[in-house]
C-alpha cells in the first residue's frame, strides 16, 4: 500500500481513531493517578505538568517537522541547548533586552537547522548520520564555548514569565505551544510549503516529477525544527531561570519521537498528526508526573516510555493490516 | 606501481596512512606519546570501542541500524556485576550468562523488527530506553563495586604496550571476518543486507538472517560491557550511554555501507584506532574533553562528505 491511498477518501474519518484511542489512554491515566492520590490534579500539580507539557509538545513538534519528510532529527536536543546558551549569553554577557535575545536564539536554532538540511540535501548523505554527526559538532562546540558553566545571573523577568499563572494554572509556555500547534495545523492543510513539504515526504520522485522543489522542502522542514528546538529550549530556560548547558541533549530524544510517533506521525513522511503529537506529548507529561505521585521512582520512567513506544508502533502496526485486510 | 595503486584502492589505506601520520604528529608535538604506558592507555580504551564498532557493523550489514547497542551494554553491566556482588555466582560463569542477556536482548530486537515489519530504528530507540529503564530502576544509578580483584587486575595487565583486553576484539575480529566472508550463514547475511528483496527470492529467510544479526549485535554489546566493567573496576550504570556516536563512527568511516550489504572489519578497526589516537593527542594536548566530542562528529561528516564524493567521482569516471 502507497502513502497516496491515505489521501483523504470517505474513509479518512478513520484517520482519527489513533488520536480517540490516545485520548483516552490520556484520560484514563489520568483518572488513575487522580483517584491514587488527589494532589495530581491540585492546581499546583496542573501548573507544573503543563509547564513540561509545553516543553514536550514543542519538542515532538520540531521531530514532527522533520518526519513530515521522512527524515529525522537527531540533534533536536543539541540545538535546543545552543538555543538556551546562547540566549544566556545575550542577557547576561552582552546584556541584550529579552526579546532581542530571546528572537536572536531562536533565530540561531533556525540557523542549526538550516545547516542540517543544507548538508543533507548537498550531500545526499542520510539524515540520520548527518544530524548524529551535527548534535555533536553542535553540543560539543557549545560546551568548549561555556566550559559548561551555567549563565544563572539573568534578568529577574525570565524566571517571572516562567512562574507567572495565567488564571491560576496554565503557564504562559503552554499558550505558546498551543499557538505553534495552531499554527502548524494550518500550515501542514492549507499552506502551500507546508502541503508539499507532505507530498515531498510521501513520495519524493513523485513530487518533483510535478514540480515541487524537494530540496528546498527538506531544507524548510529542518529550518522549521530548528526554530522549534530553540523555543522548547527557552521555555526550559523561562522555568529555571537559568541557561544550564544540560538542557536537551540526549535527553530530548526519546521525548521527541515518542510524541509523534504516538500520535500517528508516519516515519515514512508524508503524514504529520498535530493533535496527535499534542497527545503523545501529554500521555508523556503524564506518566512522567503520575509516576512521581504513585510513587514508583522516576528511575522507572525510561522503561514505561520505552514500552508505550513499542505498544504504540505495535497498535500502528497492525491496525494498518487490520485496515489493508478490509478493503 | 600497481602493487601501489592497488593498495591505495583499499578504503582502509587511507585510514592506516592517516592513523601513521597522525601517530608520527602526535610523537612529534608530544614526547610522552611513544612511551609504552601512554600505548597501552590508547589501545585499552580502544578495546571495548572496537566490540562496539563491531556490535554496530553486523546491524548496519543488514541494512538496519541498532540504537539499543549502549543501552543493552549498561543492561549487561549491571546485571554483570549483580551476580557477582550480589549471586557471588563463579566469574566464567557471569562471564557466559552476561554475554547470553546480551544475545538474548539483541534477539528480541530482532524478533520485534521482523515480526512487526517496523524499522529497526525505532524498535531499537523503544527497546533502547526500556533497557536503560531496567538498569535505572534496578540500580537506582548506583554501581556494583564487588568486582573480584584479580578480573579487575586483568582490566589493568598488559605484556608491553599490549593490553590485555585487545585479545577479545582481536579474536572477535577475524571471527567475523570468517562467519561474513566464508559462511553460509554469513553471505547469506550479507546478501540480505545487499538486497532484501532478491536474496528472499534466492530462497534465504531476510527475517531468520536479521534476528541472526541482532543476537550477534546484542551478544557483542554483552561482550563489550563485560571489558568495560574490567576496565573501570566496577559494574557503572552509566556504561554505555556513550556509545551511540563511536558505534556509527566506527563502521561508518571505516567504510561500512549504510544501505547494508558491505561491511569492512579492517577499516571499522583503524577507524577506531584513529579515534582513539584523537582521543589520546587532545588529552596530551590538555585541551578540554569537550573536544572529543565536537571533532567526532566533524570527523563523521567529513569522512562521509569525501566517500559521497568520491563515489561521485569513480561514476563520472
Amino acid at each position: 500500500m502507497s502513502t497516496t491511498d491515505l489521501a483523504p477518501t470517505p474513509r479518512a474519518r478513520f484517520e482519527i481513531a489513533p488520536q480517540l484511542g490516545l485520548a483516552i489512554i490520556v484520560g484514563l491515566l489520568v483518572v488513575v493517578f487522580a483517584w491514587k492520590q488527589p494532589g495530581f490534579v491540585s492546581s499546583f500539580n496542573l501548573f507544573g505538568m503543563g509547564r513540561s507539557l509545553a516543553v514536550d509538545v514543542t519538542v515532538g513538534f520540531s521531530q514532527m517537522a522533520v518526519l513530515a519528510t521522512g527524515g529525522m532529527n537527531l540533534a533536536v536536543g543539541s540545538i535546543g541547548v545552543c538555543s538556551v546558551m546562547f540566549a544566556g549569553y545575550l542577557m547576561q554577557d552582552l546584556g541584550l533586552p529579552v526579546p532581542l535575545a530571546f528572537l536572536l536564539a531562536v533565530m540561531l536554532g533556525g540557523l542549526l537547522g538550516w545547516l542540517n538540511g543544507f548538508t543533507i540535501v548537498r550531500s545526499g548523505v542520510n539524515a540520520f548520520i548527518v544530524t548524529l554527526a551535527s548534535a555533536n559538532l553542535y553540543s560539543g562546540a557549545m560546551l568548549i564555548l561555556t566550559k559548561a558553566q551555567p549563565i544563572n545571573v539573568l534578568p529577574p523577568i525570565v524566571s517571572s514569565i516562567g512562574s507567572y499563572e495565567i488564571l491560576g494554572y496554565a503557564s504562559p509556555a503552554l499558550v505558546v505551544a498551543l499557538v505553534i500547534g495552531l499554527a502548524l495545523y494550518v500550515f501542514y492543510r492549507y499552506s502551500v510549503p507546508g502541503k508539499e513539504t507532505l507530498m515531498a515526504g510521501a513520495n519524493a520522485r513523485a513530487a518533483s516529477m510535478s514540480g515541487i522543489a524537494v530540496s528546498r522542502s527538506i531544507i524548510l522542514a529542518h529550518v522549521l525544527s530548528g526554530v522549534l528546538a530553540g523555543v522548547a529550549g527557552l521555555m526550559v530556560v523561562a522555568r529555571v531561570g537559568a541557561a544550564m548547558p544540560a538542557v536537551g541533549g540526549e535527553d530530548w530524544l526519546l521525548p521527541s519521537f515518542l510524541a509523534p510517533v504516538l500520535g500517528g506521525t508516519a516515519l515514512a513522511g508524508g503524514f504529520v498528526s498535530v493533535v496527535g503529537t499534542f497527545l503523545g506529548a501529554m500521555l508523556v507529561t503524564v506518566i512522567r508526573s503520575g509516576l512521581l505521585f504513585v510513587n514508583i521512582s522516576n528511575f522507572w520512567l525510561q522503561l514505561f516510555l520505552g514500552l508505550f513506544l513499542l505498544a504504540a508502533v505495535l497498535a500502528q502496526r497492525y491496525r494498518g493490516l487490520f485496515r489493508m485486510r478490509l478493503t | 606501481m600497481i602493487g601501489f595503486r592497488k593498495f591505495a584502492s583499499q578504503e582502509w589505506a587511507g585510514l592506516a596512512a592517516i592513523f601513521v601520520l597522525g601517530s608520527a604528529l602526535a610523537a612529534f608535538l608530544s614526547p610522552s606519546f611513544l612511551t609504552e604506558y601512554n600505548i597501552y592507555v590508547m589501545l585499552r580504551s580502544a578495546s571495548v570501542e572496537l566490540l562496539v564498532a563491531f556490535s554496530q557493523m553486523i546491524v548496519l550489514a543488514i541494512g538496519q541500524m541498532n540504537l539499543a547497542v549502549g543501552a543493552l551494554g549498561g543492561l549487561v553491566a549491571v546485571l554483570f556485576g549483580a551476580m557477582l556482588q550480589l549471586l557471588g555466582l563463579p566469574l566464567p560463569l557471569a562471564i557466559l550468562i552476561a554475554l547470553l542477556i546480551g544475545i538474548v536482548g539483541g534477539f528480541i530486537n530482532g524478533l520485534l523488527t521482523t515480526r512487526t515489519g517496523i524499522n529497526g530504528f525505532i524498535i531499537t530507540l523503544a527497546t533502547g530506553s526500556a533497557f536503560t529503564g531496567i538498569n535505572l530502576g534496578l540500580t537506582e544509578s548506583r554501581p556494583f563495586h564487588g568486582i573480584p580483584v584479580e578480573f579487575v587486575a586483568l582490566g589493568d595487565s598488559r605484556w608491553s604496550f599490549v593490553p590485555a583486553l585487545l585479545w577479545p576484539p582481536l579474536i572477535v575480529a577475524p571471527l567475523l571476518a570468517i562467519f561474513l566472508y566464508r559462511t553460509k550463514s554469513g553471505r547469506k547475511l550479507l546478501a540480505v543486507g545487499g538486497n532484501m528483496r532478491a536474496a528472499e527470492l534466492s530462497g534465504i529467510s531476510a527475517n531468520a538472517m536479521i534476528i541472526v544479526a541482532h543476537a550477534i549485535s546484542g551478544g557483542l554489546a554483552g561482550l563489550a560491557a563485560v571489558l568495560a566493567v574490567s576496565q573501570l573496576g566496577a559494574a557503572q550504570p552509566e556504561i554505555g550511554s556513550t556509545w551511540l556516536l563511536i558505534s556509527f563512527a566506527g563502521p561508518i568511516i571505516g567504510g561500512t555501507a549504510l544501505a547494508g550489504g558491505y561491511v569492512s572489519i579492517l577499516g571499522a578497526m583503524l577507524a577506531v584506532l584513529v579515534i582513539a589516537l584523537i582521543e589520546n593527542m587532545l588529552v596530551l594536548m590538555k585541551v578540554d574533553p569537550y573536544w572529543v566530542r565536537f571533532a567526532l562528529g566533524g570527523l563523521v561528516l567529513v569522512t562521509v562528505g569525501v566517500n559521497r564524493w568520491r563515489a561521485h567521482q569513480m561514476g563520472r569516471n
